[in-house]
């Protein structure tokens, strides 16, 4: 069977070269990790661990719970009413981060999130990126401004929104939206961010410049990314981990996952047979 | 051979089983029956406000020509001199309360009987009868010319009726019966010469009672203390304040004109912004608004001061924290206080919320409040904390819609930035819905000006503008609304009188605000829908 090359893609008509990486230090270790929604089990034993300052990519059909995992790393999940992890641990440079003993507005600090839809504050640009610095009780004017070019900068908006920095965020257009979330998610510079579906509401265009953005944050950030569009993964992910029914079915350097799947369920859901 | 009929793919498409009854489709008639309901709601709307305008706009008219009347017979005239004699009242009542503050200090600090404090008080209460008296000869005066200003009145009157009964005579034709109605014509030249020719010896009358008082005053005894004695200053002050307007009322006096006439507008300015309300009454009646509106404007500000941060708190509570089981209980308990019948809040306000705040007011701990104690158990303050329980319900609906419509997704954002519930909510979600609250908390209002038997039962219905000079203490007193007016003297009327036309208009204003209200909460709505995006 010919399977395309995922490496080379029509939408940027470019090939991002992606090296075999060398195992890096782990940053986060998911520790055989039961998750439920009230009764019914989401996750089923997921061992992974995830290395500092690569991007990791999870695939797999809708329902196989990657979301619910990428919101346990900085237990968004604890917002739902009736949600726990029952075995297992997760740690991030070795705490367990559902110890009684964490803090978990620390934690989200440390581990930022971008989300499917995006969502900016009803406020002004300027007022979105700062609105994190704030709650930490940051409030000198040439700090915040500081923060707000780098954040934009780092996030590649700077040039389109520097001189309407103080009108809404609203006002922006799909693709400049996700990218002020992620300029956002980074002013409070965290070491993890966590993407969920960052792309999926945007078009071809405004998804190549946030995948672009990816390939430039790995260097800072170390990035957890759940995707539906395969190629995407094939093309910014580092590592990549295939779920399937709320377990890890394989987790690998990407182009093994892509070019040479051990698994048969994986090699068929990546060659669109299924899923 | 037989002509094809026509085939059935020429009329497929025709639907066989159409049934209409006058020329009518079963469709048809759903559209008309379902219009026709909303013709129906606007008709009522307009016809509504037609009648309400239709009886209330011919007041304008009415009280033109009794503003005239007023004139015409002289009573204005009279109230001037009156407006001088009330003045003079108002001081003797600074003057008694300075007394009880004097015996009150004798019996008190000085530790004396009350027989050796009236004793001590022997000088002030000859200087105080000195003072009181000397208004006497203007009183009689005044009730002399009272006397003859409402005997033109009268006159005036009787003249009127017999004019509307030869009319209505002519009208139905009795031409003859009309011929016998004798209208005695009032020549107002001739009857107010007997008022205004008092004239020089009122300038006497009143020279002498300025000098009376200043009499008074040089005989005026020490107060034992500072503080009276700044009290005492201040009545003098207040005296010679009070002789300074003399000059003015005689002027008044010589300048008045009875053929002068009265603007077409000050029939509408008496009403909007007249001080008085008074009906029914021997003398004049006065049709004005301000007490009124007064009234309700305090008791809806109370309510809402009280009700805002009961029903937006809730709804914060409700919406953000509460867990589903606190859901499923508080928040139909606060629903349900809207399925009490307002009569029975009204009841309960007299019986027990009015009872217990007296009861409260005159606690010795709780002296340090303003107004406490009171004694008037039904006041803006009772009426304010039952319309507060008419407007949580409303306000506490509206605002947790306001705060459901938030996206999940601005708190979500927030939270992944590290920002604790109570942070998420200050920050986010209630600026979020501002606007939305803004509108409940309108929509509130609305419900609260509206309102008619608690603040019928419980604000006292004392028809007077309420006293602002008292600070805060203002809410302890009684005051009567807009809506009470109404409701309580509109059974009594007499149709088509100025008094019941007056009532109309009241109901014009009650209108008029209420849609104000309702128009500027759904702009603020409209609004937020867009931001919201």
């Amino acid at each position: 069977m010919d399977i395309k090359s995922p490496f080379t893609t029509p939408a940027s008509g470019r090939s991002i070269p992606v090296t075999p990486a060398p195992v890096g230090p782990t940053l986060i270790d998911i520790d055989h990790v039961d998750f439920f929604y009230g009764a019914s089990q989401a996750l089923h034993d997921i061992n992974l661990k995830i290395e500092e300052k690569k991007v990791t990519a999870f695939i797999g059909p809708s329902g196989c719970g990657k979301s619910t995992l990428l919101r346990c790393l900085n237990r968004m999940n604890d917002l739902i009413d009736g949600t726990r992890v029952a075995n297992g641990q997760i740690k991030i440079r070795g705490i367990d981060i559902y110890d009684r003993s964490v803090d978990v507005i620390e934690l989200r600090k440390r581990v930022g999130m971008v989300f499917q839809k995006s969502n900016p504050f009803p406020k002004s640009i300027y007022e979105n990126i700062t609105y994190g610095l704030r709650l930490q009780g940051r409030s000198s004017k040439s700090d915040l401004d500081a923060v707000v070019e780098k954040s934009l900068r780092g996030a590649a908006l700077w040039d389109e929104v520097k001189d309407r920095l103080h009108t809404s965020g609203l006002g922006l257009s799909g693709g400049q939206q996700q990218r002020l979330c992620i300029a956002r998610a980074i002013a409070v510079e965290p070491e993890v961010i966590l993407m969920d579906e960052p792309c999926s509401a945007l078009d071809p265009i405004a998804t190549v410049k946030v995948e672009e953005l990816i390939q430039e944050l790995r260097t800072k950030f170390t990035i957890v990314i759940v995707t539906h569009n395969m190629q995407q993964a094939a093309r910014c992910s580092d590592k990549t981990a295939f779920f399937y029914m709320g377990k890890l079915i394989e987790f690998a350097d990407t182009r093994a996952i892509f070019m040479n799947p051990a698994n048969a369920q994986t090699e068929a859901y990546v060659s669109g047979r299924f899923g | 051979m037989e002509t094809p009929r026509p085939t059935s793919q020429s009329d497929f498409l025709v639907n066989k089983k159409r049934i209409r009854v006058f020329g009518l489709s079963f469709d048809d008639a759903i559209k008309i029956f379902f219009g026709g309901n909303a013709v129906v709601s606007i008709i009522v709307l307009a016809l509504i406000t037609y009648f309400l305008f239709q009886e209330g706009i011919g007041f304008f008219g009415q009280n033109h020509r009794n503003l005239l009347t007023y004139r015409q017979a002289g009573l204005e005239y009279v109230d001037f001199i009156r407006t001088q004699e009330s003045g003079h009242i108002a001081l003797t009542r600074y003057l008694s309360d300075l007394r009880l503050r004097q015996y009150n200090h004798y019996i008190a600090e000085q530790k004396m009987s009350p027989a050796a404090a009236n004793e001590a008080l022997a000088k002030f209460d000859e200087f105080a009868a000195q003072y009181g008296d000397a208004v006497e000869p203007i009183r009689g005066m005044v009730s002399d010319l009272t006397e003859q200003a409402t005997a033109i009145k009268t006159k005036f009157l009787i003249a009127e009726d017999k004019k509307t009964e030869r009319q209505q005579l002519l009208v139905a034709g009795k031409i003859d019966e009309a011929a016998a109605v004798k209208i005695e014509a009032v020549d107002f030249a001739a009857e107010l010469h007997l008022l205004t020719g008092i004239l020089p010896v009122y300038k006497q009358t009143s020279a002498e009672f300025a000098k009376k008082l200043d009499a008074a005053l040089a005989v005026a005894p020490k107060l034992s203390t500072p503080e009276l004695m700044v009290r005492l200053d201040r009545f003098n002050q207040l005296t010679h304040d009070y002789l300074a307007t003399f000059p003015a009322t005689a002027r008044s006096l010589e300048t008045w004109d009875y053929t002068r006439a009265v603007p077409w507008y000050q029939a509408i300015s008496a009403f909007l912004f007249g001080r008085e309300w008074l009906t029914a009454s021997f003398w004049q009646d006065w049709y004005g608004i301000v007490p009124l509106l007064m009234g309700s404007v305090m008791v809806s500000l109370v309510a809402l001061v009280i009700a805002v941060p009961l029903g937006v708190g809730a709804a914060i509570y409700i919406n953000q924290i509460a867990s589903a089981q606190e859901q499923r209980i508080i928040k139909p308990s606060i629903e349900f206080i809207s399925a009490f019948p307002s009569v029975v809040l009204g009841f309960f306000g007299i019986a027990v919320l009015g009872q217990s705040l007296r009861w409260l007011s005159q606690q010795s701990w709780l002296a340090w409040v303003p107004g406490f104690p009171f004694s008037e158990r039904l006041n803006i303050l009772t009426a304010g904390c039952l319309l507060a329980l008419i407007a949580v319900p409303t306000i506490f609906t509206l605002a947790e819609d306001a705060l459901q419509n938030v996206p999940k997704a601005f708190k979500e954002a927030s939270f992944a930035l590290g920002a604790t519930r109570l942070q998420t909510i200050i920050k986010i979600v209630v600026p979020a819905s501002l606007s939305g609250i803004i509108s409940a908390v309108l929509l509130g209002l609305g419900r609260v000006i509206g309102e008619t038997m608690v603040v019928l039962l419980c604000a006292g219905n004392r028809i007077a503008i309420p006293d602002f000079t008292a600070g805060l203490a203002v809410v302890t007193q009684p005051v009567h609304t807009m809506t009470g007016i109404i409701a309580q003297e509109m059974g009594e009327v007499v149709r088509g009188s100025i008094h019941y036309r007056a009532l109309f208009v009241v109901g014009i204003v009650l209108f008029f605000l209420s849609l104000g209200i309702n128009f500027i909460a759904q702009k603020i709505v409209r609004k937020y829908r867009i931001s919201i995006g």
